[in-house]
This record gives structure tokens, sequence and C-alpha cells, in this order.
């Protein structure tokens, strides 16, 4: 008899894959929007297989973050795209192959390397806010200061970049 | 952590922190007090602004260049190599600030120069650390600089184009990256690279430890742009301004380079495999062979064919990426810098002048630089130091640069197991000399085209350029003067 936790990653971990399959190759629709809405289910399953880990900080935020925020700009740029042409335009047969032969390979190595590996045994570790707060202050310092200048970076080069030039 | 050790962070940080303040102090003069300037007087007046607080960073990293450190699980780590790559970090970003002085093609330059300072800073904690989140979050921030840098130029669709290819090859190659230390992570438990190192084992045919690596190898393989993750280099040196390309061909190559040499030997010592004659078998120096035999035999072939200068530079910048990739390969860390450093100071230099050629003629192709030698001497003599060093003709710093890294590699192993790597190299330089010769041709042998006047960039480019042409001169000619710091 698995236990329920086993029972609910089988779960989560399928149904992630299930909707990623649909949000890129969905046969009913070629709609963007209807791809989005997978990936906000496609994220939602992915969140719960977080909970699953203790990581319940990233689990939040992943909902929070990724199925809110992040997928509302993805449906505005979607919005101001041309989306019959979108719709209208043909499979590429040879990339299609192509394509699928290169997934095919990689996705053969992959299951065969993650089956026969033998993964380091960690501790498991506590996910909520308090520890990780600590640690992103202490181990982490460094990394989680560069990070306020990559926002900087990024902050500049959106606001030129979208800027309209004045002449 | 107590509060000195917040303490002596902060104090072993001074150089970076100072080069984070001259960003600041780029962006508020900029904004605050130059509104009304000419764009050239923005230009001039924030390369000053870098070069000061640049000189001050480089001040700190002198006096402090017998630091060592090892803080916060391998974020930060120093050595007096690693500080003295930062100041060669440091001198590249100063001439490719002041590169901005060399044509408009942009009216934003405060930030442009701004970038530049963000994407060094990105270098400086990219050659410090031996942990791998360090390692991506400053890729990140040097890669992310690098984009915004190559689409500066909005008048030039060419400059959309490459920023667009680069961006997103980049973001594939980020993805790669990040997936192959999951694994590693998986694999050790650990993201410290001697820790890794200490962990990982190597059962025979291990799969994962393989995907880990080649995953990893090919991230970085597009930061160096080898074959076959190259495919970005051509048009971003082409549409990108002539500072950004100066400074992706140039300071991200040193900083690449180094912290590649350093995970594969550092992290991944067990791991290496043969790339041997006839004792093959499989592990990172077999990838990295592999990367360099592919680099070195198409960069060469394709730069045969170009007419665009800039077009042949990023396939010379293929080329000769592959030479590199065989220091790393005959695990020698001078060497490598030897070869990055003396390289980066000729790319920029050759930027320079294609900078100054460019904005004065409008003409990219070789065929624009025809008669040179009556138009600028200087510059003549400039371009034709960088090109015989970038061929590797003695007693310029690309020769001790490619027999450095060739002789490592020949070295490696038993009984001259990588001699096949080696004689590859050495024939694929004299394939290289056919190119670089033309670019020659036309600055010293063709006519001088009718109504051409003089060519003459701005007399701060001039003087470095000329220091770099000496540069890459004296390191040649004395190779033990630059070789001794990085040892």
């Amino acid at each position: 008899m698995p236990a329920l936790t086993d029972l609910l990653f089988y779960g989560f971990a399928g149904l992630a894959l299930l909707f990623g399959f649909l949000c890129v190759a969905n046969p009913l629709s070629r709609n963007p929007v209807t791809s989005a809405m997978f990936l906000v289910l496609t994220i939602c399953s992915l969140a719960g297989l977080f909970v699953l880990l203790n990581a319940f900080f990233l689990a939040a935020v992943q909902v929070l973050v990724y199925a809110g925020a992040v997928m509302v700009l993805f449906l505005f740029v979607i919005m101001l795209l041309d989306l019959k042409e979108e719709e209208r335009r043909k499979l590429n047969k040879v990339a299609l192959g192509a394509g699928t032969v290169a997934v095919a390979v990689i996705a053969g190595i992959l299951i065969r390397a993650v089956t026969s590996a033998k993964p380091a045994a960690d501790k498991l570790v506590e996910g909520t806010t308090k520890p990780l707060g600590r640690i992103l202050f202490t181990e982490y310092l460094l990394p989680f200061e560069i990070l306020s200048l990559l926002l900087l970076v990024a902050m500049v080069g959106v606001i030129l970049l979208s800027k309209k030039e004045l002449k | 952590m107590t509060n000195g050790d917040y303490y002596q962070l902060l104090k072993l940080l001074a150089p970076e922190w100072t080069v984070v303040g001259t960003v600041l102090a780029i962006l508020f003069a900029d904004l605050q007090f130059w509104r009304n300037r000419s764009v050239a007087w923005r230009s001039a007046g924030a390369a000053s602004i870098l070069s000061l607080g640049f000189a001050a960073a480089a001040g700190l990293l002198i006096w402090k260049r017998a630091v060592t450190a090892d803080l916060l699980g391998g974020t930060l780590v120093l050595s007096p190599t690693s500080q003295y790559v930062k100041l060669a970090l440091l001198g590249l970003a100063i001439v490719t600030a002041w590169l901005c002085t060399e044509g408009e093609f942009t009216k934003h330059v405060g930030e442009f120069v701004a970038l530049i300072a963000l994407a060094t800073a990105g270098m400086m904690f990219l050659v410090s650390t031996e942990n791998l989140l360090m390692v991506f979050v400053a890729l990140e921030l040097v890669s992310l600089s690098l984009y915004v840098m190559t689409a500066f130029n909005k008048r030039s669709p060419r400059s959309a184009e490459a920023a667009l290819k680069y961006f997103l090859f980049g973001g594939m190659a980020a993805a790669f990256t990040l997936f192959g230390f999951s694994f590693l992570y998986g694999l050790t438990g650990s993201i410290h690279l001697p820790t890794i190192a200490a962990k990982i084992s190597w059962h025979a045919g291990d799969p994962l430890t393989l995907v880990a690596i080649v995953l990893v190898v090919a991230g970085f393989g597009f930061k160096i742009a080898a074959v076959p993750f190259h495919l970005w280099a051509p048009d971003a040196y082409e549409g990108a301004p002539a500072p950004a390309a100066a400074f992706i061909a140039s300071g991200s190559k040193v900083a690449s380079f180094f912290v590649l040499g350093k995970l594969l030997s550092v992290g991944l010592p067990g791991v290496g495999g043969s790339g041997a004659w006839k004792a093959f078998s499989p592990g990172w120096l077999a990838v990295v062979a592999i990367l360099a035999t592919a680099s070195m035999i198409f960069g060469n072939l394709a730069a045969l064919a170009q007419s665009s200068l800039r077009r042949l530079l990023a396939y010379s910048a293929i080329a000769h990426a592959g030479y590199a990739l065989l220091a790393i390969i005959g695990g020698s860390q001078p060497a490598l810098l030897y070869y990055a450093i003396t390289y980066a100071v000729t790319s920029v230099g050759i930027f320079g002048v294609v900078a100054v050629v460019e904005n004065r003629t409008g003409n990219e192709d070789i065929a624009g630089l025809a008669g040179l030698r009556e138009r600028s001497f200087l510059l003549s003599v400039a371009l034709s130091v960088f090109v015989l060093s970038l061929a590797g003709v003695p007693p310029l710093a690309g020769f001790f640069g490619k027999f450095y890294a060739f002789a490592a590699a020949a070295k490696l192993g038993s009984s001259l197991g990588y001699w096949w790597l080696v004689a590859l190299a050495l024939g694929a330089s004299c394939v290289s000399l056919f190119y670089y010769l033309q670019v020659l041709k036309q600055v010293w042998v063709a006519p001088v085209p009718e109504g051409q006047g003089k060519v003459a960039g701005g007399w701060v480019v001039s003087i470095l350029l000329a220091l770099l042409a000496l540069a890459v001169l004296v390191t040649g000619a004395a190779p033990e003067l630059l070789i001794r710091f990085l040892k």
C-alpha cells in the first residue's frame, strides 16, 4: 500500500506532464491563450510538488508570482501579437520531425541517466520563510545582493529598449 | 555570521562596491547635470567618471593584491590570481568605455557606459567564486548587460536582430547551464566546487554525470562562442555597436574562460576521462576536445569566406576559442589566462580601430581599410600589430599565447596523447594566416581610394590604441612580465 504522499506525488507529477504537453502541443486548439492557461495549470501542479518537498514558501511564490503576475504579462503580450497569423501558420513537417527525433534522443538519455543514478542522500529541508530568510542573509548573502544589481540592469535595459527614440 | 563577518565581507569586496558606486555616479551625473549637453560631451564625461572610479578600484586591488580568502561556502574566494584578472577586466572596461566616444549610436550614452560598468561588476564576481549559485547569478548579470548593450543602437534593425539572437541563444544556454548545475547538485548534494570534486566519483559509464558535464560545457560553450554553440557570434559582432562588440569579444571572454577552467579543474577533476589518441574515454576532456576541434576547423574555414571585417573577427574569435580550449585541456591556468588576456587586449584594440574607421568612412567591409597607411599611420601600425598577434606571429603576444596553450595540451598525459589536437591547431593557425594577411594587404598594399581623406580618432582613443598595441608587443617580447602574475 503506497503512502499518501507517494500517491500525491505521482498525481501532481502526472498532471504537470499532461498540462505541459497540452501547453506546447494541444491537438484541439492552436490558440496561444489556451496554451497560456495550460501553463498556469502546469505551474500549479509544480507548486503541489513543492509542497510535498516541504518547500512551502517556494510553493506559495510559485503560485503568486508565476501563475499570477508572470502569466498576466504573458497574456498581455499575447494580446498585443497578431494571433490570426499564428493560427494560420502551417506546421513545418521537417522541423517537426527533427524536433521529435531530438526530443526523443534527449529524453532517452535522460531517462537512462536518471534511472541508473544514485542521488546523494540529502536531509529534508525546512522550506518555511524563517529558515529561508536566515539562509538568504547569511550563507547566500552575496548572490542575494547581486540579484539586486541584476534587477537594476533589467530595469535600465527595459526602459531604454521600450522607450521611443526621440529625434 | 556575526557583525565582524559582514564587515570583513564589505572590506574584501571594496573594489566591487567601488565599481557599483561608479555605476550610480554615472547614472546620476548623466541624469542630473548633463541633460542639455551634446552626446559627444556626455560620452566623454561618462567615460571619464568610469575611468576615475575604475582606477580607484584598481588601486584597491593592487593595494590588497596578496589577499587570500574563502568565505560563505565558497561564494567569495579571493587569490592573488583572481585580483590580477580583475585588474585586467577593469582595464578592458576603461578602453571599451572610451570607444563610446567614437561614433554616435545612441543618445543614452550614460546608461550605456553604466551597463559596461555593471557587466564589469558581474565579471569581477564571476572570477572570485567557487560556488555554482554565485557563478550562475554573476554570469546572468554579465549576460543581461551584454544583451542590452547589443540592442542599444535603436536606429539599426541589425542591432535589434543581433540582440534578439544573442538573447534567445543566451537564454537557452543559461537554461542548459542551470540544468547541468542542478544535476551536479543532485549527484553530490553540494554547490561548492571543492566539495563537489570530493564527492563526485566516476562509475564507468554513469550517464547522469556525463549528462551534467555535457550540459555545463554546452552552456559555457555559448559564452565563449565555441562550435556548435557559436551561431549568435557573427550576427552579434556585426550588428552590435562597436563598444558592445568589443566588450563581448574581450572582457566577457576573459571571465568566461577563467570560470570554465576553474569549474572543470577545481570542480570536476576526477571525471575528466580522456581525449587522447586511441585512448578515448568519456569525460569532460573528451567533450572539450570535440568542441576545440570543431571550433578550430569551422572558425578558420568560415573566416576565409568573409568580406565584412566584423564577421571575419567573429569567426576568428570562434577559432581562438578553440585554441584557448587547448589550454583548458592542458589544465594550465597560467597558459589559459595569458591566452585569454592577451587575446582580449588584441580584440578590444581591433574593435577600437574598427570603430574609428567605421565612424569616419561608414564602410564596414575589409575593403574599407584600403590605403589606410596614407590615411592614418597610427591606426595602420596598431591594426597591423593586433592582426599579426591574432595570427600568432612572433614576437607578439598571440604567438606566446598559442605556444603556452599548445605546449600545455601536448604535455598532458603520457606519450603525447593529444598530439592530434596540437597538430590540428598548428594547421589551423597556418590557414588563419591567409585571412589575416588579406586584412593587412588592404591596409598596406591596396591603392588609396579616390576622394578619401584622413582618418583620425579622438586623442584619448588614439593614445589608448597606441598603449594597447604597445602592451601586445611588450607582453609578447617579454611574456614573463605578465605570466608571473597569473601563476
